[in-house]
């Protein structure tokens, strides 16, 4: 049955020229699995906020949105708040009150239900998604995957039949955004909710898709299934860039058999495609400079006395003009690692120096100028200003040495910048202390694939100019792409550390897609330009 | 607690409370109490401002936004006191009054102090410093047109309500202790917080006179992108 | 546990309420020791030896404000001595140890009162008298260890653009300002956020109701019925007169009559109420352990 249907839908922002929207129809039938996706830009997030009246953002909206045949308009407040469930990208700012249990009551509470129906769908609700032992916590002492599962739960609670989905794991690591999203498969499996997701990191996501929507540019490029969708993606980089590995790997050559979409269709995708002839790639070998830009012996943290140690004999040496990947999980001390480097906190017992000289020699600004610059994992705690340019002008940042283009931003407030926007113009402002060691702390996170492929080009630029940057990320795909060295930190220090194509070979679990999906086939294919120059080699006819 | 159920009766209520009740509990105060139960009466009136104020907050609509602002303005002020040198709660009220209008500017000043006895101790002169501070909030709102015009009358305001407060306070904490208001013992007491409530007032004006601009174009931004 | 801070918060800020009122206005030694040794015990019932310096600060209180009131007040018949031309007097020496023991048993239950009432249950209590307020208090508490996390990223942040050190006070004061500023961006702009979501969850379509997770019991009606009974005892007692104690000139006999006897008997049950609660309670579970 029919659920939703949107009919030539056009769209302008107040403020905005051209359309953001334009033409959209289409129809979602009940326990549909739709997945959005499209270049930053393409106007996701516009569609998605038109399917909720309450978030339909200021603008010229011309076209008709239908829930169960009846405009969206004319639904009453109390279905239209309650039939259709929207959970957005940041789960600390979605919360709204102190206290979990308060939180699943908020939405009820706003339907004027009484205490003890509120009470009933409460409970049961925490029983459903197993939040029965947080149930009495405050938000605040929740993790990033707990605090966006209550999000969850919260719209959940209002029994929606329709849940839309706005990048909800951008801001998640893996671990806990592969658990969101099993768990959102899992209430469309179980009770047929209908789910329409959004997503940048579409690896996990794809593969539960029934369906697809490609917007490009405000128009619906594609909509149709998602094996027959993603196979019909061949040239559109934009877009595929943000694919599973297999998709994309695919994409790169003219087989018309079905595209594949996860690893174990990937590796079949290979083996009937290919012969495996030549096993790996010629690589020249990987020599970094002999001096050291930053020496850590024997490191010991900890946050307070009575705590255990974050650090625990550390040993890291990274050499001047590398790009140096710190990979690991949560609470293995890589970010705490990278607030030692930086000169934030102070180890208790160990050495550390920075361009061979002891961190703690370094007096007032001195480590900051010239020498040691941290790029943030929250961006947004640079910013203070109205204008990017004046942003610019309060670190006296030289905007035209940069190694890439900020000029059309200049004029923005930093706030009405995407992700990836924002990204670029606090790595200016953190790059006008000209630094020749530069710390980055998950880049990547909540950007699009495009504006991950542009902070790699930059990284390297830097690289070449003969900067040396250390980077913590969780990312294991951006890794492999940049670095020349990658380490695995694990409780507190660095358990192996080598060249990317080793380095993620010899893992198992933690290592790309790419690495998973060839690796009984070919030796240290570890991104899809190693596979597929690997494929050329081996090709069958 | 009372719960007033009856739409009217508390409509009644709420008009009544302001214009008979309090001017009738300081006249009790005053006339037929002994000096002594002065803390006390001071006390309840500050708490029938508030329960007045917060009910007549209660009937309005007030949009989801500005609700927001309001309450990102109290946690501000209060998260804002662990930075070091900081206690902008004054200040921030004062902000929020000009920009959004005294209701909001009573709202944070009076729930900023609340919320700032969480951590700094609840006390019977709760009430009291709710109601004083919210007071500085309603009179900003009121005379937000120059405010918004003149930053130095802003600074001037900002230092004399905080001077104002403090002498207020002290006041208050004489009437707590001996019951009777006792000059000596004012005139001490005041003398001894002196160092504080300089240190104080200079700061909320350094405060203000750096901040007030930058923060109050902050609201606007968000008041006209959002549409508070 | 069935102990006191399991009371309905409303049963519980009625006992608080009535206890501390009749304190502050009864001026009579009797009722205000026993509201000292009401308050001191359920304090050590509920910290045992912890949080001594309550204790130190309290009775240091005391000693302060005997010091403080003959120093101040003239008043009172019986001259101890004479210091810079104003008589220091007996009277005025008890009355500041009276006052000072008043104070410090109100500080006594306003400690507890602090202790038993969290946020939680004074929201619940805001919740019955405006919904919008304690929803405003929810988000605000929900706020705030947000922005002192938050507060904590953008020190950091700000102090790797090398910009300010904190070395000395007026460029700590500079860095002070400049994270603040950031803050007030970051918080107003992702409020919006918040704000989306309120909104996605039906705020605003009218009226709401106040959920909380506390019911009210007969076990609660009767805690507020005793105390209110008891504190009607003691407020006719206290404004008939019969309690009455003056100070000056000369100390007063200790009211005795029947009714003032009755209303010492009331208010000491009424004070000793939580502490028989807890102990009750740590007998029970004693006693259902060993059966265990």
């Amino acid at each position: 049955m029919e659920i939703l249907r949107v009919e030539n839908l056009n769209f302008t922002y107040s403020l905005s020229a051209s359309e953001t929207l334009r033409n959209i129809s289409f129809s979602v039938e009940q326990g549909d699995f739709i997945g959005v996706c499209g270049a930053t830009g393409s106007g996701k997030s516009t569609l998605l906020r038109m399917l909720k009246r309450e978030l339909i953002p200021l603008g010229k909206a011309v076209g008709n949105t239908f829930y169960k045949n009846v405009p969206l308009e004319d639904l009453d407040a109390k279905t239209s708040a309650c039939k259709i469930g929207f959970v957005m990208q940041r789960p600390e700012q979605q919360l709204v009150t102190d206290k979990v249990w308060h939180e699943l009551a908020f939405g009820l509470e706003n339907m004027a239900l009484p205490s003890d129906t509120i009470r009933r769908r409460v409970s049961e609700m925490a029983c459903y998604f197993g939040i029965e032992s947080w149930f009495d916590k405050k938000v605040s002492e929740l993790s990033g995957g707990q605090k966006q599962l209550l999000n969850l739960a919260s719209v959940m609670v209002m029994q929606p039949d329709v849940l839309i989905l706005d990048e909800p794991t951008a801001q998640l690591d893996p671990i806990a955004a592969a658990d969101f999203i099993s768990t959102v498969k899992k209430l469309n499996r179980e009770l047929g909710l209908t789910v329409i997701i959004a997503e940048h990191r579409l690896e996990e996501v794809i593969p539960v898709c029934d369906k697809l929507l490609v917007l490009e540019n405000g128009s619906i490029l594609i909509f149709d299934e998602t094996y027959k969708a993603v196979s019909d993606l061949r040239g559109k980089e934009s877009i595929l860039c943000a694919m599973p590995a297999a998709v994309r790997l695919f994409s790169r050559f003219d087989i018309s058999t079905d595209c594949p979409v996860t690893v174990r269709e990937g590796r079949r995708f290979l083996e009937e495609n290919f012969s495996f002839n030549v096993k790996s790639l010629e690589r020249e070998y990987y020599s970094h400079s002999s001096t050291p830009a930053l020496e850590i012996s024997d490191g010991y943290f900890r946050y307070r006395r009575e705590l255990s140690d974050v650090l625990h004999g550390l040993d890291m040496t990274v050499y001047e003009g590398e790009i140096y990947c710190i990979l690991g999980g949560n609470g293995s001390g890589k970010t705490t690692a990278l607030s030692v480097c930086s000169g934030l906190n102070r180890l208790y017992s160990g050495k550390i120096k920075v361009f061979d000289k002891a961190l703690s020699s370094y007096k007032g600004r001195e480590l900051y100028q010239n020498c040691v610059a941290l790029l943030p994992q929250d961006v947004q705690t640079v910013f203070l200003k109205n204008t990017v340019r004046e942003e610019l002008s309060d670190v006296n940042a030289d905007f035209s040495t940069l190694p890439y283009d900020i000029s059309p931003l200049l004029d923005m407030h930093p706030y009405d910048l995407s992700g990836g926007q924002q990204q670029l113009v606090a790595l200016a402002k953190v790059l006008a202390s000209k630094p020749r060691l530069l710390l980055l702390d998950e880049p990547t996170k909540g950007i699009d694939a495009n504006a991950k492929l542009g902070i790699i080009s930059i990284l390297k630029k830097l690289k070449a100019e003969g900067m040396t940057i250390i980077i913590v990320t969780h990312d294991v795909e951006f890794a492999a792409m940049c670095a020349d060295r990658c380490a695995l930190f694990f409780r507190g220090s660095i358990t192996s550390c080598d060249v990317p194509h080793r380095f993620f070979s010899e893992n198992n679990f933690y290592t790309t897609a790419i690495n998973r999906m060839t690796r009984h086939l070919f030796c240290g294919a570890v991104t899809v330009e190693d596979a597929y120059q690997l494929c050329l080699k081996n090709s069958k006819a | 607690m009372i719960v007033i159920k009856n739409k009217t009766l508390r409509q009644v209520l709420s008009i009544i409370t302001p214009f008979i009740l309090i001017p009738c509990i300081i006249a009790v105060g005053v006339f037929v109490l002994d000096e002594k139960y002065y803390a006390l009466v001071t006390t309840a009136v500050a708490v029938l401002a508030l329960v007045y104020f917060i009910t007549g907050f209660e009937r309005k609509q007030t949009g989801t936004r500005r609700l927001i602002i309001i309450a990102v303005m109290v946690a501000l002020s209060v998260a804002g006191r662990f930075i070091p040198f900081f206690k902008p709660i004054t200040a921030l009220t004062v902000i929020t009054a000009v920009y959004l209008g005294g209701e909001a500017g009573f709202l944070t000043g009076s729930l900023a102090a609340l919320i700032s006895n969480f951590y700094f101790g609840q006390g019977p002169w709760t009430p009291f410093q709710m109601f004083a501070w919210g007071i500085i909030g309603l009179v900003a709102g009121l005379l937000s047109t120059p405010l918004k015009k003149s930053r130095l009358l802003t600074v001037l305001y900002g230092v004399i309500s905080g001077i104002a407060f403090s002498l207020i306070m002290d006041i208050w904490a004489v009437l707590g202790h001996s019951g009777t208001l006792n000059t000596q013992l004012y005139v001490a007491s005041v003398i001894s917080a002196l160092p504080h409530t300089v240190l104080y007032a200079v700061s909320n004006a350094v405060f203000l006179w750096i901040c007030a601009k930058p923060f109050g174009e902050k609201l606007q931004r968000v008041k006209l992108k959002y549409g508070v | 546990m069935n102990s006191f801070e399991n009371y309905n918060p409303i049963s519980v800020f009625i006992y608080f309420m009535t206890v501390t009122v009749t304190a502050m206005i009864c001026y009579n030694p009797v009722l205000i020791l026993l509201s000292f040794f009401g308050s001191i015990s359920f304090y050590i019932t509920l910290n045992k030896a912890q949080k001594g310096k309550t204790h130190v600060f309290l009775f240091a209180l005391i000693l302060v404000s005997a010091a403080i009131n003959p120093i101040f007040n003239h008043n009172g018949a019986t001259v101890l001595f004479i210091m810079n031309n104003n008589p220091v007097t007996l009277e005025a020496f008890i009355y500041g140890v009276f006052l000072g023991i008043m104070i410090a048993s109100v500080m006594y239950w306003f400690a507890v009162f602090s202790q038993i009432m969290t946020s939680d249950k004074l929201l619940y209590l805001f919740g019955r008298i405006s919904p919008k307020t304690a929803l405003l208090l929810s988000m605000t508490l929900r706020y705030i260890p947000l922005f002192s996390l938050q507060i904590k990223k953008v020190s950091a942040s700000q102090k790797t653009l090398g910009i300010y050190t904190d070395e000395s006070i007026p460029d700590k004061l500079r860095g002070g300002i400049r994270v603040f500023s950031v803050m007030v961006t970051w918080a107003l702009e992702n409020g919006i956020i918040t704000a989306d979501s309120m909104t996605a969850r039906g705020y605003g379509i009218g009226k709401r109701t106040h959920f909380s997770p506390y019911r009210f019991k007969v076990r609660d009606f009767v805690l507020s019925a005793i105390s209110l009974t008891l504190f009607t005892v003691s407020c006719v007692a206290v404004a008939s007169g019969t309690t009455a104690f003056s100070f000056y000139p000369y100390m007063s006999q200790i009211p005795l009559s029947a009714f003032a006897f009755l209303s010492y008997f009331c208010y000491g049950i009424a004070v000793f109420i939580p502490t028989f609660i807890e102990i009750k309670e740590v007998i029970r579970w004693k006693y259902s352990e060993s059966k265990i």
